[in-house]
């Protein structure tokens, strides 16, 4: 014989789940029905705790999915996604017993959008180095036109500081400049930290001040430049105690180095031959210099016997003109004279009567009758006497 | 700071540059203009010398570390 039915025998104590075992069997079915995938959607919610932890939702237009992702993973990754941002994540569905939530253990995760993450956190350093007023080409530094010390940061393995090294020994090497290798890490972790020490000592060298200082490195993929477009490492840059030429990568990588630095250089080689001046073009400027000089002493010796010359010939005409005028006036005196001269009065008709002892006579008491005297006239003397009246 | 006994490279050639400018420009009396022909033949020399004496091959490469020393 049966007994009643025991409606309620699955609700009994010992035949129920507890909440617990659901979840962990649901764990379980989740993680082995669903393997890691890639999975596309709309970030929402995005929240990043001060642990590094990332937690967000993925949306579509119908369902969601919870999110997390873990410091460990997102350290990679140069920016977290913006609210609103298309992404791929690949990731590990399972089951938060906590919260008997469905949640995708996030491993990777790529922006669909132009550029993706790593232009998104491009854009927010160089919007705030711009805010604070990093990028404006008043800012930048002119070079020193003959540098004494040049500081070159990047490592010491790379190709970077062979072409530099190259290119100062044959334009500008020492006892003319000194170059100092200040060597740092220029990519993967702990080259940001790297950086900023180098670029932070700077003003404070060994040896002696240093004019300026080249930071760079040789071309790379995109990850291997990241470091240079660290807002850390471009602020360092900015405030560094002397001018600054940045060469990352080759001519097409710009980062934000590059943006802030008092020069951009396309190539290692040529931020070398930015700060330094061309031995051969210096000697040219040097003989150039040196005639000029030489020319100046003749110009001016010339200059100064024209002025001699033109002096000795205003001296003579002067000379020469005080002559003819004093000429003149002797001529004029003279014809004056002359017209005085009693030769000439003579010579006109009168007559100088004159008595024994020579005396002229001018009066007519001095001529009684009878008197007798001597008559001049212009071609001799005759005697004569006064006439009976 | 060690400071170098001779006046670097580019003190030079900023002297020369404006000792020629003075010459030419200026109206000097000779003595003046002769002491100057001097200075600037003097540092003209001085200043061949040093590129003359610039070496092909970057010899003195120091690195931060041995300096730290």
């Amino acid at each position: 014989m049966v007994g009643p039915v025991d409606l309620f025998a699955a609700a009994s104590a010992e035949g129920a789940w507890t909440v617990g075992e659901v979840t962990r069997r649901a764990r379980a079915v989740i993680e082995a029905g669903l393997p890691p995938l890639w999975v596309r959607g709309e970030v929402s919610g995005f929240k990043a705790w001060r642990s590094g932890h990332w937690y967000f939702t993925l949306r579509d237009a119908t369902a969601q999915l919870r999110c997390v992702m873990f410091a460990r993973e997102n350290r990679r990754l140069p920016a977290a996604p913006a609210e609103g941002m298309q992404v791929f994540v690949f990731g590990r569905p399972t089951v938060w017993e906590d919260k008997g939530e469905l949640r995708l253990t996030v491993l990777e995760l790529l922006s669909t959008e132009q550029g993706g993450l790593w232009q998104l956190a491009f854009e927010k350093a160089k919007a705030a180095l711009t805010r604070d007023g990093l990028l404006a080409p008043g800012r930048k530094r002119p070079l020193p036109r003959y540098p004494r010390r040049i500081a070159v940061i990047t490592s010491p393995d790379g190709a970077a500081w062979r072409d530099i090294a190259a290119v100062v020994g044959r334009r500008w090497p020492p006892p003319l400049a000194e170059l100092l290798l200040v060597p740092a890490q220029v990519q993967g972790d702990g080259a940001e930290d790297s950086l900023c020490a180098a670029l932070g000592r700077l003003g404070r060298l060994p040896g002696g001040a240093v004019d300026v200082a080249i930071v760079g490195r040789g071309g790379g993929s995109k990850e291997d430049l990241w470091t240079f477009n660290s807002e850390r490492v471009a602020r360092a840059v900015a405030v560094a105690a002397v001018p600054v030429v940045s060469a990352v990568g080759h001519e097409t990588d710009v980062t934000l180095c590059d943006l802030v630095a008092d020069l951009r250089a396309p190539t290692p080689s040529g931020a070398a031959e930015a700060v330094t001046p061309d031995r051969q073009e210096v000697e040219e400027a040097l003989d150039r210099l040196a005639q000029r000089l030489a020319r100046s002493l003749t110009l001016r010796a010339q200059r100064a016997v024209d002025r001699l010359e033109r002096t000795g010939d205003r001296l003579t005409a002067a000379i020469e003109g005080r002559l003819e005028r004093a000429g003149a006036q002797l001529a004029a005196y003279g014809a004056r004279l002359d017209a005085l001269s009693p030769l000439k009065v003579l010579a006109r008709g009168y007559a100088v009567a004159r008595d024994a002892r020579g005396a002229v006579l001018k009066r007519v008491t001095q001529l009684p009758a009878g008197l007798a005297f001597r008559l001049r006239v212009s071609d001799g003397e005759v005697p004569a006497r006064v006439a009976e009246s | 700071m060690p400071e170098s006994e001779a006046p670097e490279f580019g003190r030079l050639v900023e002297r020369l540059e404006e000792i020629v400018r003075r010459l030419e420009a200026e109206d000097l009396d000779l003595d003046e203009a002769l002491k100057l022909f001097e200075e600037g033949v003097e540092r003209l020399r001085d200043a061949r010398q040093r590129l003359a004496r610039a070496e092909a091959t970057v010899k003195k490469v120091l690195r931060v570390e041995d300096l730290d020393r």
